[in-house]
């Protein structure tokens, strides 16, 4: 598979007459991992909804590899993640990583890989025809990451995708996305608001500000992987964050 | 912004918990608690017959003429079960219609709802007239008893789909039909359950009140018939079918819910 | 009149003859509708006797029966074309006539007395209807014009007595919601008394009051189109109405054979002897003359149950009846 870039340019966007986002610019290189934080509410969702194109903005534009979203989606282009696993619960494991390459068929991913393959990556060999009402929340998620995989995505929007599990899972689960990232190669598009798996996943930190969301800043993340949070660069970079986040809060007091 | 919504995956692991079968033994032990109660406060109030029979009486009634009430309750099954399949494909296709072409809703409701409130006297007769004096009318009045709440709770079935699921289709480009298919229909199966539950043992009502209003045969007219020369017993025997009836049909329903809703009812 | 009875057979037989030489084979088919639940009504009896004594088969007529629930469904079905002959009470009749206008005819009217008759418990002490003064008495429906008629016959008006639809249930007297009870003559008194309680009767035509009772009934258009249908119709019903009052004891084997299970053969027999009493008509069975519908337009029209300038004749025929 090949990754794309992202461009979001100028973009505005309105529900009613409130401002969702301001004058957005971003850009995420092919295959780079780039995590968006910021307080609740401060339209990270629909910053990423707009880039799947499932609601067109307001104002400005949004170019995956300068083409509109809905040309990558319609190549099955996009793998879109969020915290809900957003699974079939009549449909087992494996059919439902079945159902993602059978979907759309004119782009029929079948040939990315095995089905079953794809569940010993994501470590459900054993769960292949369990139901999803049966599977903890983490387990779900997994069977969500395989169907990603399954499509052959070049973009992954994750939305948050490990907020509702315990830390534990949490960092696990974000420790295989890694791997996976590196294996695959795809350009993520990461939302948190931990800042700590911000910085220990990506390799670019940008940092939203609230009502109306706009960028207040970046921050490079140059370490390599595996990183260490207790270590002096590691917090070097949390203390920047730290900062855009607080400059941000003194602005809207 | 985006909105909250109870996961409805959460709603059927509760459901899973609540819909276990209750205790055979206790609802039939229930059953015959109530008749005993009626039959002994019967007895005690010396109730005579034509007003309110005891159980005993409505009993030897029923077996001393099982065989016809038998073959009456078979007449009235069919014309409910088939007016429920009519009722229900009606129902459902015009869910569709609906869900499909939103600018059919106003339309189709509005009629759903002047069908609904027309009472079945009215139009049986008329019924009659086009469809003769077989089960035709029968079918079709448990027909339009019936089609409402299916139509009802289908709606509301293929519209009530988690968010996340229609955005995940929607970032695979998934045709609405796509949609439909994979999330609306198998999602929508738990409310048409729901209906079918009520409206299973209405369809039999409905054939009882259409065969009340002029038939060759069924239940219906087995309890005009008792009713128009006071044979209470006689027409309590013919509830006693009923009821039977009723219960063996929602029993029924149950039954293919849960191998329709597998994901809902585990089978361990 | 055994004279004439001879010889109508006898004409029944050669038309019969004829018929059958005319036109071999041709089976005619119609649909009759009982205006009530199957039971020993006479007009329902002849139709059930000539069916199962093969009449109607000897006719060259293939009858299906039907029963209406007594809603009046069967005019309906009859003005729809759905229905050949059906049964209906002359003063109602009348009534649909006039208002909506159904092109309803008597072609053979049995009952010559009408069977709508009043009740109370023996208990009550009632001798007269005058008795019922500050009493309730229950209607079905609409109060009929003999109601009113009976009252006046008794010095009293409807503001003597509390009036209240009671529907079809004798229970409501039984059980004292009422003091009396709207009945037919042929059906409630017998069970009210098997229900164990003895019943005073009283009914218009004592009083002076023209009452008509249950006739078979066609459309204007049928007899048009399609009066050797209607004749055929008729013989073989009037033969089988015949035939029950020379035996009652089969006739209500017959009758018991529509009624399904559980029905009453002493409430059947009780049915028929009363009608079969108020059938007696000096010109055979179903005669019917102007004098008679007139009578009962006037009566019908001096309670305001009927409007103005109705033209009787156009509701009966004779033209059917030996």
């Amino acid at each position: 598979m090949k990754a794309l870039d992202i461009r979001v340019d100028a973009l505005s966007h309105f529900y009613g007459r409130f401002p969702a986002l301001q004058n957005v610019h971003l850009h995420i290189n092919c295959g780079e991992f780039v995590s968006l934080v910021g307080v609740s509410g401060c339209g990270k969702s629909t910053l990423m909804r707009l880039i799947v194109g499932l609601q067109p903005p307001t104002q400005g534009s949004i170019w995956l590899n300068g083409q509109p979203p809905a040309v990558a989606r319609a190549a099955k282009q996009i793998g879109w993640m969020a915290q809900q696993a957003a699974l079939l619960p009549w449909r087992t494991v494996l059919e439902q990583v079945q159902l993602a390459q059978k979907i759309n068929p004119q782009n029929n991913s079948t040939a990315v890989a095995h089905p079953q393959d794809l569940l010993k990556i994501v470590g459900l060999n054993d769960f292949a025809q369990a139901y999803p009402l049966t599977l903890s929340g983490g387990m779900q998620q997994r069977v969500a990451l395989a169907r990603t995989l399954a499509i052959g995505a070049a973009v992954w929007l994750m939305d948050e995708p490990f907020a509702a599990l315990d830390e534990l899972t949490r960092e696990a689960l974000a420790a295989e996305v890694l791997q996976l990232w590196q294996q695959f190669q795809p350009t993520v598009l990461w939302i948190t608001h931990n800042l700590h798996e911000a910085i220990r996943l990506s390799d670019r930190v940008i940092v939203l500000t609230p009502r109306p969301g706009t960028v207040a800043g970046e921050v490079g993340v140059p370490l390599s992987h595996p990183r260490d949070d207790t270590s002096g660069e590691f917090q070097v970079i949390l203390r920047q964050v730290r900062a855009l986040l607080r400059w941000e809060k003194n602005d809207g007091a | 912004m985006v909105r909250e919504k109870i996961a409805p995956m959460r709603i059927w692991a509760q459901l899973c918990t609540i819909c276990r079968p209750a205790q055979n033994w206790s609802g039939a032990g229930l059953v015959a608690a109530v008749l005993a109660l009626w039959e002994i406060a019967a007895r005690l109030a010396d109730i005579p017959s034509y007003l309110f029979p005891t159980p005993m009486v409505v009993f030897r009634y029923l077996f001393a003429h099982l065989g016809d009430l038998l073959l009456a309750g078979g007449v009235t099954l069919l014309e409910a079960v088939a007016g429920l399949l009519l009722g229900t494909a009606a129902g459902v296709t015009l869910a569709i219609l609906i869900l499909f072409w939103q600018q059919a809703e106003q339309g189709v409701m509005s009629l759903a709802i002047l069908i609904k409130s027309t009472p079945v006297i009215a139009i049986a007769p008329i019924l009659t007239i086009w469809l003769g004096f077989g089960p035709g009318p029968k079918v079709i009045v448990t027909a339009l008893l019936t089609f409402f709440p299916v139509l009802i709770n289908a709606l509301t079935g293929f519209r009530t789909v988690e968010d996340a699921l229609l955005d995940w289709l929607r970032s695979l480009n998934a045709t609405p039909r796509e949609i439909f298919l994979h999330a609306r229909w198998p999602g929508a199966r738990p409310f048409l359950f729901a209906a079918l539950r009520t409206v299973g043992p209405l369809a039999l009502i409905g054939a009882v009140v259409a065969e009340w209003m002029g038939a060759s045969s069924g239940l219906g007219r087995v309890m005009w018939l008792a009713y128009t020369s006071l044979n209470m017993p006689a027409l309590f025997a013919a509830v006693f079918i009923l009821t039977a009836l009723s219960t063996a049909v929602y029993q029924t329903i149950v039954w293919l819910e849960k191998r329709a809703l597998f994901w809902v009812y585990p089978s361990n | 009149m055994l004279y004439r009875k001879t010889i109508g057979l006898l004409l029944i037989l050669l038309l019969t003859a004829a018929c059958q030489a005319t036109q071999p084979q041709t089976l005619r088919t119609m649909t009759f509708m009982a205006g009530f639940r199957p039971q020993a009504n006479l007009p329902f009896v002849g139709v059930y006797v000539a069916q199962e004594k093969g009449y109607f088969a000897a006719e060259g007529v293939a009858v299906q029966i039907q029963h209406s629930a007594g809603g009046g469904e069967h005019l309906q079905l009859l003005a729809a074309g759905q229905v050949q002959v059906t049964t209906q009470d002359a003063a109602v009749l009348l009534q649909r006539r006039a208002d909506p206008g159904l092109p309803l005819v008597s072609i053979g009217l049995i009952g010559q007395r009408g069977q709508q008759a009043f009740v109370a418990l023996a208990e009550s002490g009632f001798q007269t209807p005058a008795d019922w003064a500050g009493h309730v008495v229950g209607f079905k429906g609409t109060p009929p014009p003999d109601l009113f008629a009976i009252l006046a016959a008794n010095g009293l008006t409807e503001k003597d007595v509390k009036l209240v639809n009671v529907g079809f249930d004798p229970r409501t007297l039984t059980e004292g919601l009422v003091d009396v009870y709207p009945v037919f003559k042929s059906n409630e008194p017998y069970l009210i008394r098997s229900l164990g309680f003895e019943v005073t009767q009283w009914e218009a035509a004592d009083y002076g009051v023209p009452t008509l009772g249950l006739a078979y009934v066609t459309t204007e258009e049928l007899i048009q189109t399609d009066p050797d249908l209607l004749q055929r119709f008729m013989r073989a019903a009037l033969r089988g109405i015949a035939y029950a009052q020379e035996n009652p004891e089969e006739a209500v084997q017959i009758v018991l054979q529509y009624t399904g299970t559980g029905a009453d053969a002493a409430h059947m027999r009780f049915m028929l002897d009363t009608e079969l009493a108020d059938a007696v008509s000096p010109n055979g069975f179903g005669w019917q003359s102007e004098a008679q519908w007139r009578a009962l337009a006037d009566m019908l029209q001096s309670y305001g149950a009927l409007p103005a300038n109705i033209d009787v004749t156009a509701a009966f025929t004779t033209q059917f009846l030996p």
